[in-house]
């Protein structure tokens, strides 16, 4: 969390330009939309001119020739209705604009978090990653749908308002410059001020989110112990200590934000009165220009105003933009195909002979959590591998799905290496049952034949006989089209098992990858689900983490993992025969007491 | 504007707070009419060549003047309005809190924490805005509005004054449309925005399954999908927006054609002088924020109004369970008697238990076994009183429990629940969760009994070590043995451990029992859990099936029986061996 909150203040020049450096594909545009800001601005400038000529040539002279009159008027109403116009046209683009960057860069995001290894979403709670493509990418919206246009516009503007003074009374505007620096320099001072408390704003807040949250986390145990009062208090605390640092802020902000910039105007208000009224006793006054530049003066700090508003946005979108690049720049890729060959000769998998060679793995590089693993398990048989938590199981099925680099030894598929098979043939041919059957909001088809197209209606229904799970989707309302919640909370753990079976067996795959759930089901389902496991390793080369006993004694070869290593391994037979695990198992169904010891 | 009427609560009790604060705001106000007015005083001594250098220089003091108090009123006015809408985004925060803690777990059941923290969050910011900004707005919008077109009106030319100001009731309808369409396409636009969250929420559980079946490109198409809708429904939002600003420009617009073109006729014949037509036309510059801030008022006061709406509807919820009327506060202690014919979750249709006739001795241990689902920890729960019973009634030394207070109540009982939850501390703030004055001596005690002591010894900072979501990732065990110790620490007449030795392996979990045995002589402990041995030693033991006592008795009466409890025995035996074959053989 610190580094994250640190680093924004050294980098942020950086980002900035990376951040503007997303306009460059619609530079067609930006500048269409900059050149409409300018016409319109221009036009807007203008209007205070047409009322000086008016004042100046008509009203004090007293002097109304009707045509001219009425070109007059026309030309200011069709100067409004064009400002208007324009300026409808310009803020339209500029927001579908920001809205086009900011979809291409959430695109661009989940592409790259897709390249992403697992290792990374490990690591990284749903929340923080969901927050970093749609929040952070909505704060950078603002800045570009805000923040630039706020500040090009208004930076136009006051370029457009300083031409204008210009060209009514040169010596006059360049005084009206001096107001630059004088409010840049105000610009920086309340960022300099600000900037710790707004640090400090923060982190506050994100203290009182996360008390908050955790306490909605914990809320059971809270009560239990009776512990409501102490909390309340602590929040309170962290309440009161933020509502502090925001006070603060909004002290800071009044002292020198709006307030200031107001006085400011008033002083060069009475400054420019001053000046004139001080002319005007050496020489003739022109009023109109008086009248113009009381006007431009007035209208010279409401840009500068709505860019000072704007700051916080600012640096808030930096922050985020920061956080999104920093995913961005994750190095941390899941395997990909080698060489990438055509792909009629990308090799296939087709009998499903998988060889480990000397596999040995660590996932953060320091403890090995597999250690010169060999085995092969050929064309058709069940391989099953029994181990307490932690002896690596789980490693191996990762490795075998390429879900993370081989790095040491080698995995083959068909004698080919895993590492040349293409990403497409691998998901294909390889059919992963986990422990955990996610299913996805959507009804029941949906989540057998997930985005596969390939997959018919009819292969839906025929998977989902083939694995028993045909009779409890035909008594659901709506059958194949009954609607699944969240997680398919609607359904029970076995029912949701089935389902993850007639996934895997939708796509007909050679080989089929099993991670046995541990948790009990009520019996029946349970049945279905041995059966249905038993049909399915019939005839594919199966990989199975194995918890129920029919697998492990089905299985044609048997791993016993230890700490990462294979402690012990043959088949049924060969096993039961070393008067081991397996025969202490073989006693223990004909029913003899195992308490005995 | 209903959402000011909603707040008045908290108006009302900061009413010196927001009555300076509007007096401020409108004395600000008042003062903003000088300086157009002292401009106009200048144009008019220049025409006429009457400006004298005195005269000047009060004008440009009466500038000055206003300059320096307006500053310090401004100043003022925002630290009372604004300091107010922080306060009361303070105490909302603490209303929610507070009413959090009073929702029992069904509450927690229906609501997601994500939108409990929305709430907390985006709507309480919004309210903040409606009472910062709207209350501002709608004061100042009004004031200044007023005021300006009233002095406009009778220091200058109530003639003129209208004729400038008739284009505004096209204006007030062309924004009251713009907020209409605005709100629902907004709206729309947030829901789009809600979708593709899900969606990424999703994505993110799923990541596992998406990547075994090769799902990237669907998975990417779905998300492009979703992101250009979210792009549509806010290009909509921005194509009534982008209207707002120059709608109102050209009304601006129109106003000052008109005023100029009357004005200039007025002048003609008379009616009015140069300088009082120059200083009109400044004063219509200040009637342009009240019209901006008018299109501004709509949007902040809808969005703070529903905002709002959602807090109240959440602190409208009244807790499912509470203190009944005449409540006893004592401390309850002696046998537990459950008489429950049926208790059901309100979401099931199905009884989560039936049936339930049992008396747990004072002092004896009781353990519950069964499948998931089975309702052990529904039994406890209900002892608890996370839920209430409305079939049925629980006692404990012959009271009932409905007749004491939850705190009288839970003082007698030590919870350590399946999902062990650790809070962002030390461990040993932990442990001391329910006795934060606990000495270290007493929390080492409880951590030697729950047999934690070793493992905490070796954390990198013993027992001040950081645990919890941000700190050291502990083992499933290992927080489980922290919840015991922190059980324990209660010392409660009553332990109720539900399925808190599952991830903690046989001989750790074998001490833990014997430690418990030793030191809880003479209170009751009630233990369940799906393995079998847990219990092994418990003076009863029944078993659950579908939420009834379908077995019960001592472990050897139950062995002896031969049949489900047997049954289950017999086939966790091979279980454990084969999760532990490779370590023993």
């Amino acid at each position: 969390m610190g580094a994250i909150e640190e680093v924004p203040q050294a980098g942020s020049h950086g980002t900035f330009l990376r951040l503007l450096r997303y306009m460059w594909p619609y530079r067609g545009k930006v500048l269409l939309s900059l050149l409409l800001l300018l016409a319109a601005t221009a036009a807007d400038v203008f209007q205070p001119i047409l009322i000086k000529i008016f004042i100046d040539n008509n009203l004090i002279p007293r002097h109304f020739p009707k045509q001219q009159m009425v070109w007059l008027g026309g030309v200011y109403m069709a100067l409004v209705v064009l400002t208007a116009g324009l300026n409808v046209m310009q803020l339209l683009l500029f927001q579908i604009l920001a809205l086009d960057i900011i979809q291409r860069l959430r695109v661009e995001l989940f592409d790259k978090v897709q390249e992403l290894a697992l290792a990374f979403f490990d690591r990284t709670p749903v929340g923080v990653l969901v927050s970093r493509i749609t929040n952070d990418t909505q704060a950078i919206l603002d800045m570009f749908m805000t923040v630039l246009s706020t500040f090009v516009q208004n930076i136009t503007l006051l370029v457009g308002i300083l031409l204008a003074m210009f060209s009514l009374n040169a010596r006059l505007a360049t005084y009206c410059l001096l107001l630059i620096p004088v409010i840049i320099g105000t610009m920086l001072l309340y960022r300099k001020i600000t900037s710790p408390i707004f640090h400090l704003a923060r982190q506050r807040l994100s203290l009182l989110n996360a008390k908050l949250n955790e306490s909605l986390q914990g809320m059971s145990v809270i009560q239990a112990m009776r512990q409501e009062h102490r909390l309340r208090h602590e929040f309170g605390k962290i309440n009161e200590a933020y509502r502090q640092v925001r006070f603060r802020n909004t002290q800071l902000n009044a002292l020198l934000l709006r307030p200031l910039m107001d006085g400011i105007y008033l002083l060069t208000l009475m400054l420019m009165l001053g000046y004139f009224g001080e002319r005007s006793f050496s020489q003739l006054v022109n009023i109109g220009v008086l009248y113009a530049f009381v006007t431009y003066l007035s209208r010279f700090f409401e840009p500068v105003n709505n860019m000072l508003q704007r700051l916080n946005f600012f640096q808030q979108a930096m922050v985020s933009a920061e956080r999104v690049f920093q995913i961005m720049d994750n190095q941390e890729l899941a395997p990909q195909q080698e060489g990438q060959p055509a792909a009629h000769t990308s090799p296939q998998i087709k009998a499903g002979c998988i060889t480990f060679e000397d596999v040995s793995f660590s996932y953060e590089g320091q403890t090995d959590v597999l250690k010169h693993i060999s085995f092969t398990a050929f064309a058709g048989q069940t391989v099953a591998i029994v181990g307490h938590t932690g002896s690596g199981k789980s490693s191996i099925i990762n490795l075998l799905m390429r879900f993370y680099p081989v790095e040491r030894g080698q995995i083959k598929i068909d004698g080919v290496s895993l590492r040349l098979f293409s990403e497409q043939e691998l998901r294909r041919k390889m059919g992963l049952v986990l422990q955990d059957p996610f299913l996805f909001v959507g009804d029941i088809i949906s989540n057998i034949r997930l985005g596969n197209s390939f997959v018919s209606e009819k292969q839906v229904v025929e998977a989902a006989q083939f694995v028993q799970a045909d009779g409890f989707i035909r008594n659901l309302s709506g059958g194949y089209h009954a609607p699944i919640g969240e997680r398919g909370a609607t359904l029970s753990t076995g029912q949701r098992q089935l389902l993850s079976f007639a996934r895997t067996m939708a796509i007909h795959p050679a080989i089929l990858v099993l991670d046995e759930a541990t948790a009990s089901v009520d019996t029946e389902t349970e049945e279905a689900i041995q059966f249905a496991l038993q049909k399915m390793r019939h005839g594919r080369t199966t990989l199975a983490i194995a918890h129920r006993l029919s697998t492990i004694q089905d299985a044609d070869h048997i791993l016993v993992l230890h700490h990462g290593e294979i402690v012990e391994q043959g088949t049924h037979q060969q096993l039961l025969a070393q008067g081991g695990l397996y025969h202490k198992m073989y006693l223990l169904q004909q029913g003899s007491n195992p308490v005995a010891d | 504007m209903r959402v000011f009427l909603d707040l008045m609560w908290f108006f009302r009790k900061h009413k010196k707070r927001y009555l300076s604060g509007i007096a401020l705001l409108m004395m600000v106000s008042l003062i903003t009419l000088i300086p157009p007015r002292v401009v106009g005083m200048v144009v008019n001594e220049l025409t006429y060549h009457t400006l004298t250098r005195s005269r000047l220089f009060y004008e440009l003091l009466a500038i000055l003047a206003c300059a320096v108090i307006s500053y310090g009123l401004r100043y003022l006015w925002r630290i009372m309005l604004y300091g107010g809408s922080i306060q009361l985004a303070s105490d909302l925060r603490t209303r929610l809190y507070h009413h959090f803690t009073h929702m029992s777990p069904q509450f927690y059941h229906q609501q997601r924490i994500g939108d409990l923290m929305a709430h907390s969050t985006n709507d309480v910011q919004a309210v903040q805005e409606t009472a910062g900004d709207g209350v501002l707005t709608l004061v100042d919008s009004i004031t200044t509005g007023s005021v300006v077109i009233a002095t406009m009106a009778f220091t200058i030319n109530w003639k003129l004054t209208l004729i400038s100001l008739l284009p505004m009731p096209l204006m007030a309808f062309a924004v009251f449309h713009y907020g209409k369409a605005l709100h629902q396409r907004f709206y729309q636009a947030q829901a789009a925005f809600s979708d593709i969250n899900d969606r990424i929420q999703e994505y993110v559980s799923g990541i596992r399954v998406i990547r075994a079946f090769g799902q990237s490109a669907w998975e990417r198409k779905n998300f492009v999908e979703l992101s250009r809708d979210v792009v549509a429904k806010n290009v909509a939002v921005a194509r009534i927006d982008s209207l707002f600003d120059p709608t109102i420009s050209i009304i601006i617009g129109f106003s000052y054609f008109l005023s100029i073109a009357f004005g200039a006729v007025f002048v003609l014949h008379g009616h009015l002088n140069l300088g009082q037509l120059t200083t009109f036309t400044l004063y219509l510059g200040e009637l342009i924020w009240p019209m901006l801030a008018f299109g501004f008022l709509f949007n902040i006061v809808e969005r703070g109004g529903a905002s709002y709406e959602r807090i109240q509807k959440l602190l409208n919820i009244a807790p499912m369970v509470q203190d009944r009327p005449q409540a006893s506060d004592t401390v309850p202690s002696g046998d537990i008697t459950y008489q429950v014919r049926e208790f059901r979750y309100s979401d099931s249709p199905q009884a989560a238990l039936k049936n339930i006739d049992l008396r747990i001795k004072q002092g004896h241990t009781l353990g519950i076994v069964g499948r998931t689902g089975s309702g052990k920890t529904t039994l406890m729960r209900l002892l608890l009183r996370e839920f209430d019973v409305q079939d049925g009634d629980i006692a404990i030394g012959g009271v009932s429990i409905y007749d004491l207070t939850l705190s009288g109540l839970r003082q007698s009982l030590a919870y350590a629940p399946q999902d062990d939850f650790l809070f962002s501390a030390s461990v040993a703030e932990n442990i001391a969760f329910a006795q934060p004055d606990a000495t270290l001596e007493q929390i080492e005690r409880v951590a030697h009994l729950a047999s934690i002591d070793g493992d905490i010894e070796t954390f990198p900072e013993g027992y001040q070590t950081l645990v919890g979501e941000r700190g050291t990732t502990l083992s499933g065990g290992q927080k489980q043995r922290i919840s015991i110790a922190r059980a324990l620490l209660q010392n409660a007449e009553v332990l109720l451990l539900d399925d808190t030795l599952s991830a903690v392996d046989a001989r750790t979990e074998a001490n833990i029992l014997a430690e418990l045995r030793q030191n809880r002589t003479g209170r009751t402990t009630l233990i369940a859990t799906h393995r079998l041995r847990t219990v092994e030693h418990a003076d009863w033991i029944i078993v659950l099936e579908e939420g009834a006592i379908v077995e019960q008795g001592t472990h050897t009466t139950l062995w002896e029986l031969g049949r489900r409890y047997a049954d289950m025995y017999r086939r966790q035996q091979l279980e454990i061996l084969v999760e532990q074959g490779g370590g023993r053989v």
